[in-house]
C-alpha cells in the first residue's frame, strides 16, 4: 500500500524524516518495503499484515505515528452526526438484509457539474498511484485513501424511484458492472438495488448503468458498512477483488461512516458545486465494543515478552492506540481490568493481543536474548543416524543426492511395479490425487519415486552429461482403504545409474556400468544401515513391469520382499527417448528402517524377529586364509545362488 | 718357473682380449641405451664366471703354485694373486658402472607427472537442503532439542484449525493451498507437526520439525509449489520472547558468525500472539549493507536478511493440545530452507532446487 509522506502530515504531526519514518513504522510491524520520491513528496511502500485493515489508509497509519511520536491527530474524532435535513426521507434508504448490511448511509447532493478534478487532487491521487477520472471519483477515491472509508456514488436519476433497497440478489438475476463485465448473482451475494434491479455489488463494484457520467448532475453517496466475510465469500463467487472489497473483507470501521461521508460531500459540494440536501443513516446492527479483560496486563507483559514496562507507560501506549481502560465502578471488587477495543481494531480480542500492542510499541528491541534453561537431552529422529549412513554411504559411491517434486504426472500410474503392500490394488482410486496443479498434468502424489529420478536422468542426457548416478529418499502416497481416513505416507529410497564410471578429471571412461553396479550399490547401501554381521539382501530373478527381462530381480530382506533391482524396460527406456541402458533400484526404507535389529545387552546379540547376529568379535584365526581353485561343468541355466547354496550345505 | 709365469701371463693376455669391449665402459658409458647396458650387464656376469669363478683358467692356475719351487713360491703365489685381483677389479668396476647405469636409466625412464589427475573415484554429492539441514538440526540437538516430523498430506485440523485458523479465515481461503480429492489437505507449512508432536509428548517440549510444505505457487526464480521448512517450537514455564530471541541469536550465530545479530520485528500470524519476523544481520556485509563497494546482494543493502516467522505460541493453539496457556507459555519459529539457501550461495533461481541438474547438485558439499 503507498502512503504520501505529505498527506500524513496534513493528519499529523510529524517531526521525522521520511527515513526516520520509515524505520519507526517498521519497527512497530508496518513494513516500509521502500520509499521513492514524488515531486516534492515521498511515498511509502508499506506492506501490511493481514490483522491491519485498519491501517489502509493515511489516518490509520498518523494514528500509528500519532503514538509513536506522543503527538495529537490533527483530525477531529469521528462525529457521528450527519447534517441531516429535516425531511428524513425514511423511504430513501430500505435494509432489507440487516445480517449483512450493519449501517447504510446515503446522502443525496445535487447540481454537481461533472469534470476534471482540480490538480492538487490528481497530484495527490498519482503519487500514491491512482488514476484521477473525474471530481467526484476521484473525491470518493482521496476519502477512502484518507479515511479507509470505501465509498459509491450513484447517478440518482438513473435509480428506479430515486431508491435504495440493500437486499440479497435473486437467483439468476444479473449486473453489469463498472468494468462492462455482465455477472450472475445468486441469493448469497448482497446488492444494492433500485426499485427494480440491482446498481451495484454491495462493498466489492457499482453498477454500470447507474454510475456517474459527464451529465450526472444528481447523485446518492453510499457510505456503509458490510459484512465482512459476505464481502469475502462473494468477492472469491465472482472473481473480483476491488478496492472496496479487500478492505471490506478485513474491515472497515463502522463508527467512522458519518465522517467519511461528511469529508467526501464537503469536498463534492466544494470542487464539484453541489448542495447537500437530504441525508439518511439506516443503522440496525448497533456496533458493540470488545471488551478484554486482563487480570494484571504488566505482569502478562512480562510473563511473555520478559519486557519490564511500567504500568503508565502501557496506559499510555495503550490509549494512545484508542484501547480505553473501563471505568470500575465503586462497589465492584473485580480485580481486573476491562479495556474497551476502538471499533476499528477488529484483531484486539484477548489479552495477548494487548500485550503485543503494548510489545510493539514499547519496542521488540528492547527485547532481550536468553537461553531457556536447559531441561532436556537432544535427539535426532531415531532414524536419521541410520539415514545420514546411508547418504553418506552413497555420495561415497558417486551418487548425487536428488529431491523431486511429490506430485508427477498421471501418464506414470501404469508405468511403474510398485512395491508391495502400498496401494490397495482392489480400491476404485488406489493413489492420491490433487483437485488441480499448479504444474501441467502434475495431480498424482507420487507412488513411486523412479518417475522423478528419470525426469531428472532426462535433464541431465539434455545437457549432456551421460554418465549419471542419483538417489532419493522421499515419501511416497497411496490412498487408504479405509473411506476418510488419511492417505498411507511411506519412505522409500531409490537410486538410477546410467553410462560409465568415471574418474573425477579424467575424460576416459573406466569401464561401462552394468547390473552388477547397480546390486552392489544396493547392498553396500543396505549393509550400512544394519549391524555388520547381518544378512545381506537376497536377489530372486524375477520379471518385474518397468524392468528389462532377465535383468530385473526382486529384493529381499529377512526373507521379506522389500524392492526391486533392474535394467529399466525397453519401452519405458524408448519412452524417455534413452539411447543407453539405465539401471533403477527402489527398496522400501521404511519397512527397512523399521525391521531393525535391536540390541540385547544381556546375550550381546542384535535380534530381529527371530534372527541373531553376534555383537561380540570373532577371535581371528591363526593360520593365513587359503584359497582353492575348484572347477565345475554345469549347465547354463543353474544359477549362481544355487551352487553357492549347493556348496555351502556341505559344510 | 718362467714357463708358469707365462702360463699366468697367456691366462691374463686371454682375459684382456675378452675384455677388451667393455674397458672404454670405465670412461665413457653414457651414451649407451638401457638395453645396451643391460645386454652388456649380462655378457660382463659370463665374463665375470668364466675369468673369476671357481672353474675359471685363474682358479686353475693357482695349482701350478705347489709345482713351482719353494723358495719362489712366493712371490709366484703373489704374482697369482695381483693378477687376479686385477682382473676382478676391472670387472668389478665396469659392474658398478653399469649398475648405476642401468639404475640411474630406470629412474629416469619412470619418471611420472606427478601433476598428471590422480585416480580418485569420483564421489558424489548431498542435496544442499539436506546439507543445511542436517547443520540445522545438529546445532538444535546440541541445544536439547529433540527432530520431530510427521505427515505430509494432513486434515484441515491440523493444517489450520488446530493452528488457530478457523473456517472462514482469510489465511484458508486463500488460494494457497492443495487438496486431494478426498478433501485432504498437503501441509502449507510444518507447523502442523507442532501440534502433532504436542499431542504425542506433552509439555515440556523441545522439538524442531524439518520437512516439505506445499504451496499453490506457480514456479518461478523465487517460488517452488513444494519447498522445505524447519519449524521450532518450546514449551515450558516460564518461557517469553527473549527465549525465542537468545535461542534463533545462538542458532545463527553458530551457523553464520558470533558477531551475528538477530532483530525481531511486529508481524502477524494466526498461531502466534505476540508475533514477530525474525531477522538477522547480513552474513555476507556483516550488516553494513554494502560489500566490496557495492550494494550487498542477499541483504538488497538493508544490512538485514528476513528471515522467517515467529512468535508466541497463541493460547488457543495450547489449548488445542490441552496445555494451560495460564500455567505454559511457548515460542515457535518457522523459515524456508529453500529461500535460506538461495541466500547463502546467491542463487538467483530456485527452481533449479528440484531439477535435479548434476551440474546444480556438485556445487555443494
Amino acid at each position: 500500500m503507498n502512503i504520501s509522506y505529505n498527506w500524513l502530515k496534513d493528519l499529523v504531526e510529524v517531526d521525522l524524516s521520511p527515513q526516520e519514518l520509515a524505520t519507526k513504522l517498521t519497527n512497530v510491524g508496518l513494513a516500509v518495503e521502500g520509499i521513492h520520491e514524488f515531486e516534492n513528496d515521498f511515498v511509502f511502500d508499506i506492506d501490511l499484515t493481514s490483522n491491519r485493515p485498519d491501517c489502509l489508509s493515511h489516518l490509520g497509519v498518523s494514528r500509528e505515528i500519532a503514538v509513536i511520536q506522543n503527538a495529537e491527530l490533527k483530525i477531529k474524532n469521528a462525529n457521528n452526526e450527519g447534517q441531516r435535513t429535516k425531511d428524513e426521507s425514511q423511504n430513501l434508504v430500505t435494509i432489507q438484509d440487516s445480517e449483512l448490511c450493519h449501517r447504510f448511509t446515503a446522502r443525496i447532493i445535487r447540481n454537481v457539474k461533472i469534470a476534471p478534478s482540480p490538480d492538487w487532487l490528481i497530484k495527490r491521487l498519482e503519487a500514491i498511484g491512482e488514476r484521477a477520472i473525474n471530481n467526484v471519483a476521484d473525491i470518493t477515491n482521496y476519502v477512502m485513501h484518507e479515511l479507509g472509508q470505501p465509498m459509491h456514488s450513484f447517478d440518482l436519476n438513473k435509480l428506479k424511484e430515486n431508491r435504495i433497497v440493500v437486499r440479497r440478489a435473486r437467483n439468476g438475476e444479473t449486473i453489469k458492472t463498472l468494468d462492462e463485465i455482465e455477472r450472475k448473482l445468486d441469493d448469497s451475494m448482497l446488492v444494492i438495488a433500485d426499485a427494480e434491479k440491482p446498481s451495484a455489488i454491495g462493498g466489492i463494484m457499482g453498477g454500470f448503468e447507474s454510475s456517474i457520467t459527464s451529465e450526472t448532475t444528481d447523485i446518492l453517496l453510499e457510505v456503509a458498512y458490510f459484512k465482512r466475510e459476505n464481502i469475502r465469500q462473494t468477492s472469491r463467487k465472482l472473481n473480483l477483488s476491488t478496492e472496496a472489497s479487500y478492505r471490506f473483507e478485513r474491515g472497515v470501521d463502522i463508527e467512522n461512516l458519518i465522517r467519511a461521508s461528511n469529508r467526501a460531500t464537503e469536498l463534492i459540494c466544494e470542487l464539484a458545486g453541489g448542495t447537500s440536501e437530504e441525508f439518511v443513516d439506516v443503522y440496525p446492527t448497533k456496533f458493540q465494543p470488545d471488551e478484554i479483560e486482563s487480570k494484571n496486563i504488566q505482569f502478562a507483559v512480562k510473563r511473555l515478552t520478559g519486557l519490564t514496562v511500567e504500568e503508565t507507560e502501557i496506559i499510555r501506549v495503550l490509549s494512545a492506540l484508542g484501547i480505553k481502560p473501563k471505568e470500575k465502578s465503586q462497589d465492584s471488587n473485580l480485580k481486573s481490568q476491562i479495556y474497551v477495543v476502538p471499533s476499528w481494531r477488529h484483531d484486539l480480542v484477548i489479552e495477548e493481543d494487548l500485550v503485543e500492542e503494548v510489545a510493539r510499541i514499547y519496542g521488540y528491541d528492547k527485547i532481550a536474548e536468553e537461553i531457556p534453561p536447559g531441561k532436556s537431552a537432544g535427539e535426532y529422529q531415531p532414524t536419521e543416524p541410520r539415514k545420514k549412513s546411508l547418504r553418506k554411504t552413497l555420495a561415497d559411491l558417486g551418487f548425487d543426492e536428488a529431491i523431486s517434486y511429490s506430485f508427477i504426472d498421471v501418464k506414470n500410474d501404469e508405468k511403474f511395479e510398485l512395491l508391495p503392500h502400498l496401494v490397495h490394488e482392489n480400491l476404485d482410486e488406489k493413489f492420491v490425487t490433487l483437485k488441480d496443479s499448479i504444474i501441467e498434468g502434475a495431480v498424482r502424489m507420487r507412488p513411486s519415486l523412479l518417475s522423478g529420478l528419470l525426469d531428472a536422468v532426462r535433464t541431465n542426457f539434455n545437457f549432456q552429461k551421460r554418465d549419471v548416478k542419483l538417489f532419493e529418499l522421499g515419501k511416497v502416497f497411496s490412498a487408504s482403504n479405509k473411506e476418510n481416513e488419511l492417505p498411507n505416507e511411506r519412505e522409500l529410497f531409490a537410486f538410477v545409474l546410467t553410462g560409465n564410471e568415471m574418474l573425477e578429471n579424467k575424460t576416459m571412461p573406466v569401464r561401462e556400468l552394468d547390473f552388477y553396479d547397480a546390486k552392489g550399490t544396493l547392498e553396500s547401501a543396505i549393509d550400512v544401515i544394519n549391524p555388520i554381521n547381518a544378512p545381506s539382501l537376497e536377489f530372486i530373478a524375477k520379471d518385474v513391469k518397468h524392468l528389462r527381462k532377465g535383468q530385473s530381480a526382486e529384493v529381499l530382506f529377512n526373507g521379506k520382499l522389500v524392492g526391486t533391482l533392474g535394467r529399466l524396460s525397453d519401452e519405458i527406456a524408448q519412452a524417455y527417448k534413452f539411447k543407453q541402458p539405465v539401471y533403477v533400484a527402489e527398496v522400501d526404507l521404511e519397512t527397512l528402517l523399521l525391521r531393525h535389529y535391536v540390541l540385547n545387552v544381556e546375550t550381546a546379540k542384535f535380534t530381529i524377529k527371530g534372527n541373531e547376529v553376534k555383537l561380540t568379535y570373532r577371535p581371528l584365526p591363526i593360520y593365513p586364509s587359503i584359497v582353492r581353485d575348484v572347477s565345475l561343468l554345469i549347465k547354463r541355466n543353474v544359477s549362481f545362488a544355487e551352487i553357492k547354496k549347493a556348496i555351502e550345505s556341505e559344510n | 718357473m718362467s714357463e708358469e709365469r707365462k702360463q699366468i701371463e697367456q691366462i691374463r693376455e686371454a682375459f684382456e682380449q675378452e675384455f677388451g669391449r667393455f674397458a672404454h665402459l670405465r670412461v665413457e658409458i653414457d651414451g649407451l641405451s638401457l638395453t645396451d647396458a643391460e645386454n652388456l650387464s649380462r655378457e660382463l656376469v659370463e665374463l665375470k664366471t668364466k675369468h673369476t669363478g671357481k672353474k675359471s683358467e685363474i682358479a686353475g692356475a693357482k695349482k701350478l703354485i705347489g709345482r713351482v719351487a719353494p723358495e719362489e713360491r712366493g712371490a709366484f703365489g703373489q704374482f697369482v694373486q695381483t693378477i687376479e685381483k686385477e682382473i676382478v677389479a676391472a670387472i668389478e668396476e665396469i659392474e658398478n658402472n653399469l649398475k648405476n647405469f642401468v639404475s640411474k636409466a630406470k629412474i629416469e625412464r619412470e619418471k611420472l607427472d606427478v601433476t598428471l589427475p590422480g585416480k580418485r573415484p569420483r564421489v558424489g554429492h548431498l542435496h544442499p537442503i539436506t546439507l543445511l539441514r542436517q547443520r540445522i538440526e545438529d546445532i538444535f540437538v546440541s541445544l536439547g532439542y529433540a527432530i520431530e516430523d510427521d505427515r505430509e498430506i494432513e486434515t484441515d485440523y491440523y493444517n489450520f484449525d488446530a493452528l488457530n485458523i478457523p473456517e472462514g479465515h482469510p489465511a484458508r481461503e486463500s488460494q494457497d493451498t492443495f487438496y486431494t480429492t478426498n478433501g485432504f489437505a498437503l501441509r502449507s507449512q510444518t507447523s502442523t507437526v507442532q501440534i502433532r508432536a504436542m499431542e504425542r509428548r506433552g509439555v515440556p517440549i523441545r522439538i524442531i520439525a524439518p520437512g516439505r510444505v506445499f504451496r499453490r505457487d506457480t514456479p518461478d526464480l523465487t517460488h517452488t509449489p513444494m519447498f522445505h521448512q524447519i519449524e521450532g517450537l518450546c514449551v515450558d514455564k516460564g518461557i517469553t520472547m527473549a527465549h525465542l530471541k537468545g535461542t534463533v541469536g545462538v542458532w545463527l550465530r553458530r551457523l553464520f558468525s558470533k558477531e551475528t545479530k538477530i532483530r525481531l520485528r511486529p508481524s502477524y500470524f494466526p498461531f502466534t500472539e505476540p508475533s514477530a519476523e525474525f531477522d538477522f544481520s547480513c552474513f555476507k556485509c556483516g550488516g553494513t549493507g554494502i560489500f566490496e563497494n557495492e550494494r550487498c546482494r542477499p541483504c538488497k543493502g538493508s544490512g538485514w536478511i528476513e528471515l522467517g516467522g515467529s512468535g508466541m505460541v497463541h493460547p488457543n493453539v495450547l489449548r488445542a493440545c490441552n496445555v494451560d496457556p495460564q500455567v505454559y507459555s511457548g515460542f515457535a519459529f518457522g523459515f524456508g530452507l529453500e529461500r535460506m539457501c538461495s541466500l547463502m550461495y546467491s542463487l538467483d533461481d530456485i527452481r533449479l532446487m528440484f531439477e535435479n541438474d548434476v551440474r546444480f547438485l556438485e556445487q555443494f558439499r
